[in-house]
């Protein structure tokens, strides 16, 4: 056996994790189960319970709110602190989530990507960690069980570095119960990566400290912007953090963002998450037949990469966003940091929503994404692409009078259709 | 030293400055409310209080705390109708706390341990003649030796106890217990002379130059019930069948007998006769709902096999049978003559249709006032018309329970206390009542009363060993911690715990919690919180 299969194993992305989560040394973990996170955390108690990852406190609670909470008290209390959660969970914490970040207590928490109810669903989308873009935390996606392997490695390093905590962002079901083969660094390569936890500050009875006490106006401002220090700060700590780990692993993972068949390329995809995977196949196949499509997995979501994704995007005029969430009222989430980062340069940036609640987004999807681009028909900011208007019209036809055409519909075709039915 | 995350850490305390007191616009503050225990007994025991430290296994404090209200725990332990437990808050949870069997053992726990009462630590000079050494003229001798008179008792029956070793029977209070605790009263001082009848109160008065008089006469007389007779069918009243049971241990009676009552002292009656070998039947002219009698009693009566005639008087009597009218209740739950009639086979007719006290001598009192049959008394201090003699017991209104008389003889104490100083004795106004609805009760867990085990059923009817016995040591305290500690404090912690802005400090054991309301920002969850119902949240003045 050489050395590059050492380590090498075929399971389920959920006990990857969490076998990657043991190699971090946590001190503390507590969750409380949701799907599709389940699996993790239930791996990692088992770890516990076995004596296969000793030293570490595993805390049954009673709701997320108390997952959080109890990871906050750990953190502050100078542990290593780890826990995960999804959709409804992770808005059940939301309250401690912002504490968390705002204490600046490094703590690295999963969220197993679902979408939000109601309609209660229990599949993939991202509305879950999406919504909790303005919460201060570091929010990492991960394209593929190898990539969250080892970004939940690198999560701990770059938290402990920064001061902040980190989300590590994962498809729910889609990677959390997909088995494939993964290549599991050593606990030698992991320990000489992340040295044992050196708190900056904790709790400490015989120096006691008061934390997160009352912030008068006087002094807000001041305090909200040096954690925006952390962030842009925190750009450069991934970076640094990904070669350190690259170096000792070898392994491809992490970074701000990832490029795909980007050279020279004249359309280029912005993937978070998964659906990486399948556009990099489908793009494979159009490769074959001449066709040059470009893709950038954006890794980092927050802190937002705009130096990095204008360099990607470089020339390129024509950018599609295939995003798995939007915003009510509004429009994509993603595409408007893209247009930022690209201020200027005239590119034209759209987004293809899909895959919503689990709606799968097959090579195909991706194909017809390049298609429609490429034919210039993503003329608007905003289109539903992957949308079954015959379900809709069953619907729409009897309450309203109207129907809709069959095929991606833009956002100014679902104002007409309000319109036409005001008239 | 590490350097400091910039304003998000800060020295400890720093928030102290912030006063968040000042945002509240409701207050916590203690409400002490009066148990359902405390208010409804007739002795005024402070029974929460006695229960917590039981429950804390300090019996000898218990003990205490429960003698300075009644001298007589081991009696009342056994003999009192125990009417607290029928208020007690827990009866809503579950069932009620036994307090009695607590008070029992307690009791029982004091004669174990020979405790005795501590003596006035300071002499008065001031001498207080009691007459009748019942339980109403013993409590009234106790508390008065408290507060340092000198006490003497002058009692008509040859051994003191009154109507609790003449009129209640052996199985329901071994001699023994009450001879303890009568003693226990007489080493504090107070000295007893029996066998003598006071027919000039007054005289005794002066030439004993007593500063005051407390009469305690009890209602030794059994009420006469005009039975027509035909031939001599023996006719004899409670109290002498009691009196001689109790003092000769048996009676020679006929074998069928008809107890004519529904009170206490009808059942009294009817389970001694069972216990020497007689067949009594209780002749009552309402049902059972109406009888007076306590329902435990009544119970372990017809356990015993003391059979009753309901809704019946007796018309008649004839050597060997009666003539007995059947009654109906009419709309007020007044019995009614049907004008049917029946026979009842019996030798004998026993009495017990109520007593009444012998109030020759104290009619001679010059001044004195009566209202029907009872003495006229301040209903405070209990001081009769006649400065400085006050009365306590069966002889003014009243319950006439030993229970009721202990209390009454407290309250006599008290008014003569005041008086020999030149005051005039008003009680304190009581608390308000600590209801259900005031408590949080989701923190007591269910906990079902202790049975007291019983003599076995078989060996009731020939022996007069007592019927009940008591709780063992871990029973008594598991039923003392299920009191519920209703209106007042029993330091659970709950406040503590809950309060959000660590605004209550506690104190230490025994003396509860503050409010800090430099930051107590006034959300209540500790009145919410509180089991007892012991916090209460007020408006502030704004």
């Amino acid at each position: 056996m050489d050395n590059n299969q050492k380590g090498l194993e075929q399971i389920e992305g959920s006990l990857g994790v969490a076998k990657a989560v043991a190699l971090a040394r946590p001190g503390v973990v507590c969750a409380y189960p949701i799907s599709p996170q389940t699996h993790i955390v239930e791996n990692v108690g088992k770890f516990v319970k076995g004596g296969a990852l000793k030293n570490c406190e595993f805390l049954n609670v009673e709701s997320e709110f108390s997952a959080m909470s109890v990871a906050i008290g750990s953190s502050a209390g100078g542990a290593r602190t780890y826990t995960a959660t999804a959709s409804q969970g992770l808005l059940y914490m939301v309250e401690g989530i912002y504490n968390a970040s705002g204490l600046g207590l490094p703590i690295v928490m999963t969220v197993a990507s679902r979408a939000i109810g109601a309609p209660i669903n229990i599949w993939n989308d991202h509305s879950d960690s999406l919504s909790q873009r303005d919460s201060g935390w570091l929010q990492l996606f991960c394209e593929s069980n190898q990539d969250a392997v080892d970004t939940h490695i690198m999560a701990f390093k770059i938290a402990e570095t920064v001061g902040l905590p980190v989300m590590v962002c994962m498809d729910g079901f889609v990677l959390t119960h997909a088995f494939e083969r993964l290549q599991l660094p050593s606990q030698e390569q992991v320990d000489a990566f992340l040295p044992e936890y050196q708190p900056r500050e904790f709790l400490d009875p015989k120096e006691p400290i008061s934390m997160g006490a009352m912030v008068d106006p006087d002094a807000f401002t001041e305090v909200r912007f040096l954690q925006q220090r952390k962030m842009v700060k925190a750009l450069d700590v991934i970076e640094k953090v990904t070669k350190e780990y690259r170096e000792i692993t070898g392994s491809k993972s992490g970074g701000l963002l990832d490029c795909y068949n980007c050279d020279g390329a004249d359309l280029k995809l912005i993937i978070l998450g998964s659906t990486v995977g399948t556009a990099k196949d489908a793009i494979d196949e159009l490769q074959a037949q001449g066709n040059k499509v470009g893709i950038i997995s954006l890794k980092s979501f927050r802190p937002f990469p705009y130096e990095a994704l204008r360099a990607a995007i470089g020339d390129t005029k024509n950018v599609v966003v295939v995003e798995r969430a939007f915003s009510f009222g509004a429009r994509g989430i993603i595409a408007p940091e893209v247009e930022r980062a690209c201020k200027g340069m005239g590119t034209h940036i759209s987004t293809a929503l899909c895959g919503l609640g689990g709606r799968a987004i097959y090579g195909t999807t991706i194909k017809d994404v390049v298609a429609y681009a490429q034919a210039g028909k993503f003329q608007e900011e905003f289109t539903w692409f992957d949308i079954n208007s015959a379900v809709l019209n069953r619907y729409l036809k009897d309450s309203e009078g109207i129907t809709l055409p069959d095929g991606p519909l833009a956002e100014s075709q679902l104002c007409e259709s309000v319109r036409k039915v005001l008239a | 030293m590490m350097t400091k995350p910039f304003a998000t850490t800060l020295d400890p305390a720093t928030s102290l400055a912030n006063h968040t007191g000042s945002w509240r616009t409701l207050r916590p503050v203690n409400v002490f409310k009066i148990p359902p225990c405390n208010k409804q007994c007739p002795a005024g025991e402070n029974i929460q209080q006695w229960l917590y430290y039981a429950a804390e296994g300090d019996y000898e404090r218990a003990w205490r705390i429960l003698t300075e209200n009644n001298p007589f725990p081991a009696c009342m332990g056994r003999v009192c109708y125990h009417t607290c437990e029928t208020k007690c808050n827990r009866g809503f949870l579950d069932e009620s706390v036994g307090i009695n069997s607590v008070e029992r053992f307690l009791g029982d726990y004091a004669l174990d341990h020979k405790l005795s009462f501590q003596k006035p630590t300071r002499e008065t000079g001031k001498k207080v003649l009691v007459i009748g050494a019942g339980p109403a003229g013993l409590s009234a001798a106790y508390h008065l030796r408290r507060f340092g008179h000198t006490v003497h008792i002058v009692e008509q029956g040859e051994e003191p106890g009154g109507m609790m070793r003449y009129g209640i029977p052996v199985y329901r209070l071994p001699r023994s217990i009450l001879d303890a605790e009568i003693d226990r009263i007489k080493d504090m001082g107070v000295t007893i002379e029996c066998g003598r009848k006071v027919d000039d109160i007054i005289a005794e008065k002066q030439n004993g130059k007593y500063d005051a008089v407390v009469l305690g006469v009890g209602a030794g007389l059994s009420a006469n019930v005009n039975i027509p007779q035909g031939d001599a069918n023996h006719i004899l009243t409670a109290l002498d069948v009691l009196k001689e049971i109790e003092t000769k241990g048996d009676i020679q009676i006929a074998r069928r007998v008809a107890v004519y009552g529904g009170g206490n002292t009808a059942v009294d009656v009817a389970r001694s006769l069972r216990r020497i070998g007689a067949e009594p039947i209780i002749v009552y002219r309402r049902n059972r709902d109406k009888m007076p009698a306590s329902e435990e009693e009544m119970d372990d009566a017809i356990k015993e096999g003391i059979q009753v005639k309901w809704l019946s008087t007796i018309a008649g009597a004839t050597k060997d049978s009666l003539k007995i009218e059947k009654m109906k209740l009419d709309e007020t739950g007044y019995p009614q003559p049907t004008g049917e009639f029946e026979e009842l086979p019996a030798d004998a007719v026993i009495l017990a249709a109520g007593q009444n006290c012998d109030l020759e001598p104290v009619k001679k009192i010059e001044g004195i006032k009566f209202e029907k049959d009872s003495v006229n008394v301040d209903s405070s201090s209990l001081m009769t018309d006649v400065p400085g003699i006050f009365a306590a017991g069966d002889m003014i209104k009243g319950d006439r329970t030993v229970t009721a008389a202990i209390g009454m003889g407290k309250h006599a104490a008290r008014g003569v206390n005041a008086y020999l100083k030149g005051a005039k004795y008003e009680r304190a106004a009581k608390h308000d009542e600590a209801k259900f609805e005031d408590m949080h009760p989701w923190y007591y867990s269910d906990a079902p009363k202790t049975v007291r085990p019983m003599l076995e059923l078989a060996r009731r009817t020939s022996t007069f060993d007592e019927v009940q016995h008591g709780l063992t040591e871990e029973n008594a305290v598991f039923e003392a911690q299920r009191c519920l500690s209703c209106g007042n404090c029993m330091e659970c912690d709950n406040c503590y715990g809950v309060c959000p802005d660590s605004a209550i400090n506690k104190l230490g054991p025994g003396k509860g919690y503050e409010f800090n309301y430099d930051y107590c920002k006034g959300c209540g969850v500790c009145a919410q919180e509180c089991p007892c119902g012991h916090i209460k949240m007020v408006p502030e003045k704004i």
